[in-house]
């Protein structure tokens, strides 16, 4: 999904992988996607820094009580100066201030939360929605399957930002969206994530099953009397597997991407949930006098993001070894 | 040929009934509380309410409603009227395009400036440390969020508040038809900065399709054929590899063009994407849906004129799609 | 008036104020503010006098003027400043004295009857509306201005609180009104119910007696789109300076732009001689929607250039630390208060308003603005420079404990909390607190400050920041949409009488239902305070005046209400080839008829 900067998701470009060279005798698909991984050094250390995040994000109050940090939504006025300017990174405070004299460093680790549970989650939930509804698809054509890609090339009609930005918006007004239901916040980002995310790889997944139902073994299991469902459930889903997690570990970043830039423009999660994305917005008037405040939230997106972009590349290229040149 | 246009099109004008409703239902039907006062706005007297839910037939059934806001919409271009200003929708819009229209074809013109050397160089010296400068490049550039790079290039380069005072910053847009040389200063550092976040992607883009094309037969015959190497890359390779290009090229044209919204607030251009920005910080409801509505309009347009291109191009296409 | 936007107040019962003396309390604070740790900064008014003719002027604001900017609409300090170069009501004050009414449009003072039931004024002759209506300013033309004011298309706030004494008036709905009479083309003659000429003739500074010509207008006021008349779409021009437009006079799209700019040319109508405005420049840009940290950069390192509205805390610190000739703070610039909405749960509960007053860090709230030099942290609505602040307890207030601290004290809250029912201190009811607040910045920070004093104390809120027109027509000033707290209100004077500050804020009479059209945002209904009022607007003796008012404010105060955190001295910016000349009688933004480029 774009949001106006640029992501895109390549098509795979062969099937469950062709080894070109390894043995195959004796190891599981998922031992030779790990032996691939385990050699691409860079991918390795992207997982590495991700992990790393998780825990940060994990144990955040931990690592703040580690450093002697105050909380992140503690204000310290006395880091401010007479003219309420806030100071920049100093012994007492790490990473700077911002304008209420909340301690920077404590924020940007706590906003990793937020990030990571939009990005992780988010896509988890688009991924599921969107395997099932692709994979229903696929299976049945006919009139499901028409109404699905109608459904898919609509929503992909939308800028995705847009779109996120008009629903948080409309519903600000009045009395919320459906009663309420739908206010601007943590919900309605991931909200909308998942709504616009399971377009994509339904997409996918429809094309993989179409091709997979007609291949010999599926024919196979049929003959030998095995009912629809075990032949969905054994046969197609694992086949399925590999494309899924590579498509959902490419829309990972650019999820993260997403929230960040809703919370940038006011409408993603509340104002007082530390948000990378809001944090730059706050930083944004003052950044020539208060630099620390708009670095430091922007190279942790930074890279978070780029993390993210690495591994997804590692995956992929260890799920498909022919596109990996 | 014509059968496969007549086809896509009927298929994008049901995509935009499909839009058209989508949107209905979001500003419409979604957010609790009067429409008709949500639309008034502020200081709305109860004939202004009155008048706005007739006008609305807010008291006849929902596909009723449905059907006098497509026809609207397609017929006359109506979308409303702005709360805050009184303007209509549409000339609010027509307004802003300019600026939005600049920046987009701009910024398009050089990242592909860019991305075009950069794909093909590193595509030929493949693990190089030039292909790694350049692929570690391009991923930085997609991994940075564009406002952060616009608000870090602000605070080096802008020749009001930056550290080395080279580009006009924030705030200056003029129109291209009032002041050329301020137009073209203005847009300078927008450019560069919605630029180098495409640049990353379609480098990286290019490399790879390259890299597989060159792969395939037809090139290996070229070489055989005693073709220069350079001949070979540029006119064999680069030729097929480009078709992914042009269709995301489309694409994301069409979705600029619904405006840039991060880029355009964080340089303060008067285009569409500041449009819809300010109507969320006043409420404005008529324009935040004419904002949505327009920009899926120009991804369907964007997506049919690149499928037409591409069918035209690639002869399977038309039989298939 | 309000502090930003224009709203309707219903018919209050009237003073017999005897305003010009009591303006005479309002004197002398300047000086009080500069010793009371003040900025060394000028802190006196400019004359304007002895500037240099030519050049344009650039005034950089975040916030729009007013819309629509109709001088028989507007009631806002911005509109106010836009207004007073292009019309010419009445009266007018001089930029460096608030205290003292000059004629503007008049040829001389106005004569009060001895039985302070008619009040006649004689115009200028020679005073011209700009192209294309060139003609002639005649008294019918003030009477039309005014009875418009009463039109619901025109709706103007003020109209029906000073001029609804006037014969006629109550019934007024755009039509003619009797008690106003135009003998000659020169003579406007006001006859009143009540003997309330001496206010009326200081309220004549409004810009709703700026001339307005009727066969220009009627056909707008006749005709309302959206609910309002859109003549200021082609409004006529007495003053200095005309709205920039096209030939057949339309100004909207041309030097009315709503939500980006306003462009004022010279009006070549305009005689100097029937004037005693120097008006040096020769025209006005007014921009809007401008990034107010940018705006306040490239005013303070540009040229011709000066901020419309409130610079931010990093803007006013550079300012008075590299550039202190060119930022004023312009006193008795008005207060500024959180208001509860006290109609419906949970702030019907006293105590739960003073747990939330107790929890506020006004400190706070006052230093993510710039600090010290914006100002006192208030305690009660009375600001410095208003007869009967000092007797309403002056700087330290009342004394009302959940006011003590400006930082907020949590015992103080926790206590007022277990009085409501919540023994822990922590709210447990279900109510959803909806917090309306300014988008703009700082103002957007005092309203996340506001909204975090809610939730230490347990509330589960939703803040909504839009900016400052649609937080009042759309929220605040809605009775009906049900907003609870509103954090970025506040009220200038419309003269220096204490009843044009608390009266319209916090009289029960005053609640209107309309939307957009209320003034007392809290909704107060106390029948002991309204009681207190209708006796003191009668009160004639200044001292005695200050003494009813004061009393006033401590029992307003004494409510909860509405949380007073600043006492504002509005900073002004402007470039260092600007000299401006301040407008104390308003928010001390440069008055465009004065101001020059050096």
């Amino acid at each position: 999904m774009s949001v106006g900067t640029p992501g895109v998701l390549r098509e795979p470009f062969a099937q469950p992988p062709a080894d070109g060279g390894e043995r195959a005798f004796g190891r599981s698909p998922a031992q030779l996607f790990w032996r691939r991984f385990r050699r691409d050094r860079v991918a390795v250390a992207a997982l590495a820094v991700v992990v790393a995040l998780v825990l940060v994000a994990l144990l955040a109050p931990l690592l703040l009580k580690l450093v002697g940090a105050p909380g992140p939504n503690a204000r310290d006025t006395s880091a401010l100066d007479d003219f309420g300017a806030p100071t920049g990174p100093s012994s007492a405070h790490l990473f700077g201030v911002d304008d209420f004299g909340r301690d920077v460093f404590a924020r940007t680790v706590y906003g990793a939360r937020v990030s990571l549970l939009v990005g992780l989650a988010g896509t988890a939930i688009a991924a599921l929605l969107g395997t099932l509804l692709g994979l229903l698809a696929g299976w049945s054509r006919g009139w499901v399957d028409t109404l699905l890609v109608g459904l898919v090339d609509v929503m992909l009609a939308f800028p995705v930002l847009l779109l996120g930005l008009g629903i948080a918006s409309a519903c600000t007004l009045g009395d919320g969206c459906a009663g309420g239901l739908i206010a601007p916040g943590l919900r309605t980002v991931l909200l909308v994530v998942a709504a616009i995310g399971w377009t994509v790889i339904a997409r996918v997944v429809r094309g993989q099953v179409l091709s997979l139902r007609e291949r010999d073994f599926v024919d196979a299991a049929r003959v030998g009397g095995a009912s629809e469902w075990r032949i969905v459930s054994r046969e197609v889903v694992p086949n399925l597997l590999p494309t899924v997690i590579v498509y959902s570990s490419l829309m990972i970043p650019q999820t993260i991407m997403f929230e960040a830039a809703l919370s940038f423009l006011g409408v993603g999660v509340s104002p007082s949930t530390p948000s990378w994305g809001s944090m730059l917005a706050d930083a944004a008037p003052n950044f020539d006098t208060q630099w620390w405040y708009m670095l430091f939230p922007g190279l942790a997106l930074l890279v978070t993001v780029m993390a993210f972009n690495l591994l997804g590349d590692g995956v992929q290229d260890a799920l498909d070894p022919i596109a990996r040149l | 040929m014509t059968g496969y246009i007549v086809r896509r099109l009927l298929q994008a004008v049901v995509v935009l009934v499909a839009v058209c409703a989508l949107t209905f239902v979001v500003f419409f039907l979604l957010p609790s509380g009067d429409p008709a006062v949500l639309r008034a706005g502020r200081n709305a007297s109860p004939e202004t309410i009155a008048r706005i839910r007739a006008q609305l037939r807010l008291d006849d059934p929902v596909w009723v409603q449905f059907w006098a806001y497509l026809k609207g919409v397609f017929l006359h271009f109506d979308l409303g009227y702005s709360y805050y200003s009184s303007q209509s929708v549409s000339s609010l819009l027509r307004e802003r395009l300019p600026a939005t229209l600049s920046l987009t074809l701009g910024a398009a013109v050089l990242w592909l400036a860019i991305a075009t050397p950069i794909g093909i160089v590193s595509a030929l010296r493949r693990g190089s440390w030039v292909e790694r400068l350049f692929m570690g490049g391009a991923l930085i550039a997609i991994s940075a969020p564009v406002y952060w790079v616009g608000l870090v290039a602000l605070y080096l380069f802008s020749d009001d508040i930056g550290l080395i005072p080279l580009l006009p910053g924030a705030n200056r847009y003029v129109g291209l038809t009032a002041d050329p040389a301020g137009w073209f200063g203005a847009l300078l550092l927008p450019w560069l900065v919605l630029a180098g976040a495409f640049a990353g992607v379609y480098a990286r883009m290019l490399r790879t399709s390259l890299v597989e094309t060159m792969g395939q037969d037809f090139v290996r015959t070229a070489r055989a054929k005693g073709i220069s190497e350079r001949r070979v890359v540029l006119r064999h390779g680069v030729r097929v590899a480009i078709t992914p290009i042009v269709t995301l090229l489309g694409i994301d044209i069409g979705v600029l063009l619904g405006g840039a919204v991060l880029t355009e607030t964080v340089f303060n251009v008067p285009g569409i994407g500041t449009l819809g920005f300010d109507a969320i910080r006043y409420a404005d409801l008529p324009v935040i849906q004419g904002t949505v509505l327009l920009a899926a309009l120009f991804v369907v347009v964007a997506n049919l004129v690149v499928d037409v291109a591409y069918a035209y191009l690639d002869p399977r296409v038309r039989v298939n799609g | 008036m309000p502090r930003s936007v224009a709203r309707r107040l219903l018919a209050g019962a009237l003073t017999l104020a005897l305003a010009v003396t009591l303006t005479a309390c309002g004197s002398g604070g300047d000086d009080e503010e500069g010793a009371r740790g003040g900025p060394t900064t000028a802190a006196r008014g400019d004359s304007g006098a002895g500037g240099r003719r030519g050049g344009v002027l650039r005034v950089i604001s975040e916030e729009d003027v007013d819309s629509p900017l109709d001088a028989g609409h507007t009631y806002s300090s911005a509109a106010f400043n836009v207004l007073a170069a292009t019309v010419r009501p009445l009266f007018r004050y001089a930029p460096d004295d608030p205290e003292r009414s000059v004629p503007d449009l008049a040829a001389g003072p106005a004569e009060v009857a001895p039985d302070g039931r008619t009040v006649t004024v004689r115009i200028r002759r020679g005073v011209r509306y700009s192209p294309p209506v060139n003609r002639e300013v005649v008294s019918r033309d003030v009477k039309y201005a005014i009875e418009r004011g009463f039109n619901p298309s025109v709706a103007n706030g003020y109209a029906p609180v000073y001029y609804g004494d006037v014969i006629g008036a109550d019934r007024a709905d755009g039509g003619p009104i009797a008690g106003i009479t135009t003998p000659d083309d020169q003579t406007i003659v006001f006859r009143l119910s009540r003997p309330t000429g001496t206010l009326l003739a200081e309220a004549m500074v409004l810009p709703l007696s700026a001339p307005v010509p009727p066969e220009v207008a009627r056909r707008y006021d006749a005709r309302p789109v959206g609910g309002y008349s859109t003549y200021a779409a082609h409004q006529a021009s007495t003053g200095p300076y005309m709205f920039a437009a096209k030939p057949d006079g339309t100004v909207q799209g041309v030097g009315i732009v709503p939500g980006r700019r306003y462009v004022l040319r010279r009006n070549p109508n305009w005689d100097p001689a029937t004037d005693d405005r120097p008006a040096y420049l020769d025209g006005i840009e007014w921009s809007v929607g401008n990034d107010p940290n940018v705006a306040g950069r490239q005013v303070l390192d540009g040229r011709g250039m000066t901020l419309g509205d409130t610079p931010t805390a990093a803007i006013v610190k550079r300012a008075v630390q590299q550039a202190p000739d060119q930022i004023f703070f312009s006193p008795g610039a008005g207060n500024r208060y959180a208001a509860l909405n006290t109609k419906i749960p949970p702030f019907d509960d006293p105590n739960l308003r003073k747990a939330v007053a107790a929890a506020t860090d006004r400190e706070q709230m006052r230093l993510v603005r710039g600090g010290r030099m914006l100002g006192d942290v208030a305690t009660h609505f009375l600001y410095p420079g208003v007869s009967g602040f000092e007797e309403a307890g002056g700087l330290e207030g009342p004394g009302v404990d959940f006011l003590a601290d400006p930082s907020g004290d949590p015992e103080v809250a926790r206590r007022y909390m277990a009085a409501a029912g919540y023994p822990d201190g922590r709210y447990t009811g279900g109510e959803t607190i909806t917090v309306v607040g300014d988008s703009g910045d700082p103002s957007d920070k005092d309203a996340e400050l506001v909204d975090e004093a809610l939730r230490s104390l347990g509330f589960r809120t939703r803040l909504l920041l839009v900016d400052a027109n649609t937080m009042f027509g759309r929220y605040c000033a809605s009775p009906r949409a049900r907003v609870n707290v509103c954090p970025n209100l506040g009220w200038i004077r419309d003269f220096a009488d204490p009843q044009t500050v608390l009266d319209g804020a916090f009289n029960g009479a005053a609640i209107n239902q309309e939307n957009g059209s209320n003034s007392n945002w809290p909704q107060l209904d106390d029948p002991a305070i309204n009681a207190a009022m209708a006796r003191a607007e009668l009160i004639v003796d200044p001292q005695e005046r200050a003494r009813a008012w004061g009393r006033i404010d401590r029992m307003i105060t004494e409510t909860g209400a509405a949380i007073p955190w600043l006492w504002d001295r509005q900073p002004v910016v402007s470039s260092e080839d600007v000299r401006c000349a301040n407008q104390l009688w308003n928010q001390g933004h440069c008055d465009l008829a004065f101001s020059s480029l050096r």
